[in-house]
């Protein structure tokens, strides 16, 4: 079992990866990372589940709240970069770059 | 004999939900099948006994933060010259999977051949809340006291990010 959990999460983790390399659209970036943060979370919960120590479980504890702050975050620049730009592509989102922006 | 079955199927779901998610056009799409895909991970949490995971897997990401995004994009009212045209997505979305293929099967490889040990849990009060709350509180105090700074540090970040003038 948990050689299959192992693998599972690496599937997941992939996918995720291409998501976030491959996607324009600012929601599924976010999103993919939400996903590279799961599949790390399952294999942490296999592990622990193999060999009954609940520190593992503790961590994905922690990535979960990690992972809920950073949505918070996300969700306020998705609102200012969509009110400046009117877009959702994440090409266009370039204001740190910018000299005089 | 019936875990395993259920792990497929749990795995199958997990994997087609999160294609989806990547490859949908509309954000709509991929959030709702991004709550496919979470649920199905705290199915698989269940399925090893980590049953306080499972509550919070619930709670917290299928509840808390994916209605967040789901209000976010209903919010937002996103039409579709708002997206961007991604002309070349699935070009991009096949020779990514190209690239990450190796390493990944590098990793399964690995895995398959690692000598890891497949016990099982036999511990009944493995993975409730009272053990997982008293591993927190007594090896886990520091990092859970540096969670409630972060928190405080995003909260109080996304309140200026929104409350900006220009």
């Amino acid at each position: 079992m948990l050689k299959a959990y192992m693998i599972l999460s690496i599937i997941l983790f992939s996918i995720g990866v291409v998501g976030l390399i491959s996607r324009r659209n600012i929601i599924v970036i976010y999103m993919s990372i939400e996903l590279l943060l799961n599949a790390v979370n399952l294999s942490l919960i296999a592990i622990s589940a193999d060999l009954a120590d609940s520190s593992a479980q503790v961590m994905s504890l922690i990535i979960i709240a990690i992972a809920a702050s950073e949505a918070a975050l996300f969700m306020s620049l998705f609102v200012v970069l969509f009110r400046n730009k009117g877009s959702l592509d994440a090409n266009l989102f370039d204001i740190l770059g910018e000299k005089n922006g | 004999m019936q875990n395993e079955i259920l792990f497929v199927i749990l795995a199958l779901v997990t994997i087609v939900s999160s294609v989806v998610m990547i490859s949908a056009h509309r954000p709509i799409d991929s959030a709702l099948s991004f709550i496919i895909t979470l649920i199905s991970i705290a199915a698989l949490f269940a399925l090893v006994n980590a049953t306080f995971l499972f509550v919070v897997q619930i709670i917290i990401y299928a509840g808390a933060i994916l209605s967040l995004i789901l209000f976010i994009i209903m919010f937002l009212n996103i039409k579709d010259d708002n997206l961007p045209d991604e002309k070349y997505k699935n070009r991009w979305l096949l020779a990514t999977s190209i690239i990450i293929t190796p390493f990944s099967a590098i990793l399964i490889d690995l895995i398959l051949r690692s000598d890891i040990a497949v016990n099982g849990v036999s511990d009944e009060k493995f993975g409730t809340i009272k053990d997982v709350g008293l591993t927190l509180f007594s090896e886990w105090v520091l990092p859970f006291e540096l969670v409630s700074i972060l928190l405080l540090v995003a909260l109080i970040g996304s309140v200026t990010l929104s409350k900006r003038k220009d």
